[in-house]
């Protein structure tokens, strides 16, 4: 929200990402670097590698080449505990919420604390006092304290997300992930869900990589909007000043699927960066 | 039903030219398969001659029957309370067998589940045990470990225990395979451990799955318990055995009366169970369910919505209140202890009896190895081999087509009015409940000893299985293309051909090859009874103590169950 505060640490670094899956290339040698504090959003049409890039922010993909910093580690090179510990300081919100349906909103949110745990954990009776009530805290905090002990498929996917949004913040995180946190939510709850995610990311002075759809929103959100094409890093500016004329021209470009277009895209892009 | 007939699908990552689209090619491997299911088929028919199926004979038998019956005289029960002695007995012994099973198979499913496993090599061993304690039938199981502590509970618990482990880990395996892995990529993207995820990923989504395999299996085992009394295993099988060869039908016939009770008392009961505690809705699948719906039903009306308390604080939170699921949650939870601790203890197990026996175990192995055909010839019992596959094969193609118009009848989308679906339904289950064992026993007086008596038990056993899981698998199909047939004005009998039947044929292919498989398990067993095939020898072997001929017997069914499962495997793949 602040883009004038002094350059702080860059607490995300991706150099060179290329990620294949068999014969399909995911991301092919996508760069991005993202301060602390900073609200960058992502935009690209689907395929474009949007959640592949996410995902090898928390460590979930391996890239095929180059290298992932992030907090001042190595993704690459992490294994095991410290792996782990890495990803309890990166929240990750997901587009279909991914709550287990069976389990009640709390032990939900609690799932956020199993990085702090050894060993397995089932039931609500297995994790302790002081877990449970910084859990039920941050249910308060979404606005869900009520349905605590409700199984989480009883709820509406706009309340789902909030649960979800409770167990990322169960993790104290310091960098924030979402991967099209609203694209299957109704515009009411979209527009909720949204709200919340903003003032939780202001009120933590959370790092947020997220990506969406909405023009308008990016642009009032975002400090900078990274457009993906084809896996590739097409775009990449400060959204301050531009207009969302601009921004839409941009976001078709960056949603156009004619090749004529690639050669233009790379030379604003290139422009943009500056 | 023939290779050829699927769903055209572009493979290949290419987009196709528009102008020209790309002829399907047939690959070598269908043309194989193809040719495979039509061999099977010309077989099972050449095998229906052969177990030579003859109306007129049985006709002229029906003069036995009457005979018999009359003998038989009215059916006699034990005195009750030894009869409610005998009833507990068999429950908890089948259901320590069972939750041994269950308890065994939990690491085998993960080490199975291709997202769960952690290497390729863990798999193929985990498989390979599912199948080899799917192979190993548990009436051999139990003669080695009556065998092995004489008397007492402990041979039939760890009999059905350890074959059980191969169905069990099995559907539990398609369960981890089938959960949303979304929740476990969250669990593991907060930073959660394998184990972690485990549990509070892919346990909480997997467990109603579970539970209702767990019941599943021990509805099936309580039915196996009759042969395994067969082979010296306590518990009303037992005694209906006993009855039986001391020619009281009377009473034989008065056991068999409450095994079968006791089979549908126990699928009423799992039913109940399932609906209750997992909250899966009685669809209406078979008695029990029937009775379950009607139940609540009645009683739903009465209860008003209970009022959610009021959570207004963190520390008001703290406290889960008991609400109606918790009070549920706990009282199934406690009732569950409560029938393990009463099954355990009912089954009086002698512990001790686990650690001497290891003493006793390489003097049983030296009887059983090496394998040898004994006193009989080897075509012989090759020969009693081949009957026991044809029986199987006559079994199957029989139960095919008795199959495909009840169970089609037995949809929902297929019946032409609810009285013929419910109709159908209760024809099943009550085909169901009756253990195939008692039917072969039925059959041999009507029929006579020999292939006969057997191959009509297992088809018509099978009729229960197959028919509802055909019905199920109907029911299944999307509806869409239904819809659009019947919207164009066709008519019910071409909806079914044009829309129903082609979408379920996959499904047909699949379950009729696990009919295949359960009857070939299933007709090694019959023999036992005097139902035809190898299993005639199988028993006399035992009782002979001609252990080798025992081992040998039982690798030659090894070799021929683990063929057709690999069959059944490849015509999965080829019809994917």
């Amino acid at each position: 929200m602040n883009p004038h505060t002094a350059p702080a640490e860059t607490v995300v670094r991706l150099e060179g990402i290329t990620k294949r899956f068999g014969e399909t290339l995911a991301l092919d040698d996508a760069s991005i670097s993202v301060r602390r504090g900073e609200v960058v959003v992502l935009l690209g049409l689907s395929g474009s590698g949007k959640s592949t890039l996410l995902r090898h922010v928390d460590g979930l993909e391996r890239p095929t080449d180059g290298r992932v910093t992030v907090l001042g580690r190595e993704v690459t090179e992490l294994t095991g505990r410290a792996l782990r510990r890495l990803r309890s300081e990166v929240g990750f919100i997901f587009q279909q919420f991914e709550l287990v349906p069976s389990l009640t909103v709390l032990e939900n949110v609690l799932t956020g604390s199993l990085a702090t745990v050894r060993g397995p954990r089932l039931g609500l009776w297995s994790y302790g006092r002081a877990a449970k009530a910084e859990a039920l805290a941050r249910l308060e905090r979404v606005g869900l304290l009520d349905r605590a002990y409700q199984r989480a498929d009883t709820l509406s996917g706009g309340q789902q997300q909030r649960v979800a949004i409770a167990r990322a913040l169960m993790q104290r995180p310091q960098v924030l992930l979402a991967d099209e946190p609203v694209a299957s939510l109704d515009p009411e709850s979209s527009d909720q869900v949204m709200a919340l995610i903003r003032e939780i990311a202001a009120d933590e002075g959370l790092t947020v990589i997220c990506s969406l759809h909405q023009v308008d929103l990016a642009l009032s959100w975002a400090d900078r909007i990274v457009g993906l094409r084809h896996g590739r890093v097409v775009l990449d500016t400060e959204t301050e000043g531009l207009s969302k004329a601009q921004v839409m021209e941009i976001y078709g470009r960056v949603a156009t699927s004619t090749d004529q277009m690639a050669a233009i895209e790379l030379e604003l892009a290139g422009d943009a960066v500056r | 039903m023939t290779a050829v007939t699927e769903r055209p699908r572009t493979t290949g990552a290419a987009p196709a030219p528009v102008t020209a689209p790309p002829r399907r090619r047939v690959s070598p491997e269908r043309v194989a398969a193809g040719l495979t299911l039509v061999a099977l088929l010309v077989a099972s028919l050449v095998a229906l001659r052969s177990v030579d199926i003859d109306p007129a004979r049985m006709l002229q038998s029906w003069a036995n029957a009457e005979r018999f019956f009359g003998r038989v005289g009215a059916i006699e029960f034990p005195p009750l309370g030894e009869l409610l002695q005998l009833t507990a007995l068999t429950l908890g012994l089948v259901i320590c067998g069972t939750l041994l099973a269950a308890v065994l198979s939990v690491p085998v499913a993960v080490l199975a589940a291709s997202n769960t496993t952690p290497g390729p090599g863990w798999r193929a061993a985990a498989r390979f045990v599912t199948v080899l304690a799917r192979a190993v039938p548990d009436v051999v199981l139990a003669m080695v470990f009556v065998l092995l502590f004489s008397l007492g509970t402990l041979p039939g618990i760890l009999a059905i225990g350890l074959h059980s482990v191969g169905m069990i880990s099995k559907l539990f395996a398609d369960a981890i395979e089938q959960i949303d892995e979304g929740p476990r990529t969250a669990i593991r993207a907060a930073g959660g451990s394998r184990l972690q995820q485990f549990t509070a990923g892919v346990l909480p989504q997997v467990l109603p799955s579970w539970v209702a395999t767990v019941l599943h299996r021990n509805d099936i085992n309580l039915r196996g318990s009759v042969i395994l009394g067969y082979v010296g295993v306590v518990g009303l099988g037992m005694e209906m055995s006993f009855a039986f060869k001391s020619l009281d039908y009377g009473l034989g016939l008065g056991y068999a009366l409450v095994i079968f009770v006791l089979c549908v008392v126990m699928e009423i009961v799992s039913s109940s169970v399932r609906a209750a505690m997992l909250g899966i809705a009685p669809t209406g699948r078979g008695l029990g369910d029937r009775v379950v719906r009607r139940a609540t039903r009645r009683r739903g009306a009465g209860h008003p919505a209970p009022s959610r308390p009021a959570i207004t604080t963190v520390e008001s939170a703290l406290r889960r209140p008991w609400d109606r699921a918790r009070r549920r949650d706990v009282s199934w939870g406690w009732l569950a202890v409560a029938v393990v601790v009463a099954s355990i203890a009912v089954c009086d197990i002698a512990w001790s009896d686990l650690v001497t026996v290891w003493a006793k175990v390489p003097a049983v192995a030296t009887q059983f190895w090496p394998p040898s055909f004994g006193s009989y010839e080897a075509s012989t019992m090759v020969a009693a081999m081949g009957e026991t596959i044809a029986i199987a094969l006559a079994a199957t193609v029989l139960t095919l087509v008795a199959s495909i118009v009840v169970g089609s009848l037995a949809a929902r989308n297929v019946a032409p009015s609810r009285g013929v679906r419910s109709g159908m339904r209760l024809l099943l289950v009550g085909i169901r409940g009756v253990p195939e064992v008692i039917l072969a026993i039925v059959l041999i007086v009507v029929t006579g000893l020999g292939t006969q008596a057997g191959t009509l038990a297992l088809a018509l056993g099978g009729v229960g299985l197959l028919g509802k899981l055909l019905a199920d698998s109907f029911e299944e199909v999307s509806p869409g293309p239904e819809r659009a047939l019947s919207a164009t004005g066709a008519s019910r009998v071409q909806v079914y051909a044009g829309a129903t039947l082609p979408q379920g044929t996959r499904a047909l292919i699949g379950h009729t090859f696990y009919m295949l498989d359960t009857n070939l398990r299933a007709a090694t067993l019959l023999g036992i009874v005097g139902a035809g095939g190898v299993g005639y020898y199988l028993l006399n072997a035992s009782q002979g103590s001609n252990y080798g001929t025992v081992t040998a017997i039982v690798l030659m069914i090894l070799v021929t169950v683990l063929a057709v499962e690999g069959l059944a495997i490849w015509m999965r793949r080829v019809f994917r």
